[in-house]
């Protein structure tokens, strides 16, 4: 089991070898039972590694964790917000606080931008520039394309298997949780860019999905 | 659509929608993370370190991720971020734990360990526990190279050696797991 070329064998499974050794080992293999058994249970074992699955600690980790992160309060981005907030000046605190009003309502437009653009009868290039700080009436239009959809979605859903009418409202629910955490959040904290655009991108989503639910329903018509 | 490709499409849609609530501190959408990708973390972890190491590097993996979340653009999968996260911590954790570079290149003979066991052990076990048998370093590389699916050149780069290294060690791996294939 030690000739020269039972070491390249796996090299060979992998595809690894250059085409004059490959050539040099297949004429190899033509010869050699005990070399070409080997290959075949090198190759078996390739297999069996894809095949392994996953399993789940034999105990839950998470309460440890939540005991970890809740010392921690929040992620790294949000400490580093609040230290950077501290150490401006007056002058660069006026600056960064236009800035802000203006990213905010900036950022939160574009982000509706597809969503006006992909909806003509409703937004039909006319969709008003949001006011700034006025965070419950930019989500306006959206608010009603949401409830269009939903709408359609409930005279569709019938369509659907029950499978699939789970999933989807499960994930709903998940998306209008953010949503719900957004605007609590936001109602604290009307001029913060990034919730404004985190809200702009959940109500997004939840768009697409309730759009594309509607199209597979109707596909199925 | 087909279902499959829905419901992939909407849990990728709910693990997107997650990481970025708990990106903001919203620690329910990270347990909800967490719930969904243990599993995988945690067997990763298992078979690239000693079963008895696994629980408490899962848990370091998960506060890691946590704290690194603001960092997390969403360029590519929360579960491939989080793996690669993983890959990391079990990395520094071999590190950490003094198993030098010197020992793993120079280790000439990596299958000692097993090939010394009596024949009818050997036939008695299952692949993974198989596995977890093999030297560290054959095992590493056949975790990262053949379950998970990285090239030669990216494991010689995580673990600091050369890619004949990394050949050599999973060639000596497959020939030891061989005996243990279910017949």
């Amino acid at each position: 089991m030690n000739d020269q070329w039972t070491t390249r064998l796996s090299e060979y499974i992998d595809g690894e070898l250059d085409r004059t050794e490959q050539a040099a080992l297949e004429a190899h293999l033509a010869t050699c039972g005990q070399c070409y058994a080997t290959l075949g249970e090198l190759r078996q074992v390739v297999a069996r590694a894809k095949s392994l699955s996953d399993t789940p600690p034999a105990t839950d980790l998470w309460m440890e964790i939540a005991r970890e992160i809740r010392r921690e309060k929040a992620p790294a981005r949000r400490d580093r917000l609040v230290r950077r907030r501290f150490s401006l000046t007056v002058g660069q605190l006026l600056a960064a606080s236009i800035a802000l009003v203006l990213l905010s309502g900036g950022g939160a437009w574009l982000a509706l931008q597809p969503l006006a653009s992909s909806e003509p009868t409703r937004f039909g290039g006319s969709t008003p520039r949001p006011r700034v700080g006025q965070v419950v009436t930019w989500t306006g239009h959206t608010d009603a394309a949401i409830a269009d959809l939903q709408t359609a979605l409930t005279q569709n859903e019938k369509r659907l298997d029950t499978a699939t009418v789970r999933i989807v409202r499960e994930n709903l629910a998940i998306i209008d949780r953010a949503i719900a955490d957004a605007r609590v959040a936001l109602q604290k904290d009307p001029g913060n860019a990034y919730l404004n655009l985190h809200l702009a991108n959940t109500m997004r989503r939840k768009v697409e999905l309730l759009r594309r639910v509607n199209d597979m329903a109707a596909a199925r018509s | 659509m087909p279902r499959q490709v829905l419901e992939d499409t909407l849990t990728a849609d709910s693990i997107a929608a997650d990481s970025a609530l708990a990106a903001s501190g919203d620690a329910t959408a990270f347990e909800r993370l967490y719930r969904t990708h243990v599993a995988r973390v945690h067997t990763l972890v298992r078979r690239m370190l000693d079963a008895d190491e696994a629980d408490d590097v899962t848990q370091d993996v998960f506060i890691r991720a946590w704290q690194k979340l603001a960092t997390f653009r969403g360029e590519s999968a929360f579960g491939t971020w989080l793996h690669r996260l993983a890959v990391n911590v079990v990395l520094a954790r071999r590190k950490s734990v003094g198993i030098e570079r010197g020992r793993f290149i120079n280790d000439a003979e990596p299958l000692d360990g097993v090939t010394s066991k009596p024949v009818t052990l050997e036939l008695s076990m299952d692949f993974e526990e198989a596995l977890a048998s093999l030297p560290e370093g054959a095992r590493q590389v056949f975790v990262l190279h053949d379950v998970e699916g990285y090239r030669h050149e990216e494991i010689a780069r995580m673990l600091g050696v050369v890619p004949g290294t990394s050949k050599s060690q999973l060639h000596h791996a497959r020939m030891a797991l061989r005996r243990h294939l279910e017949r």
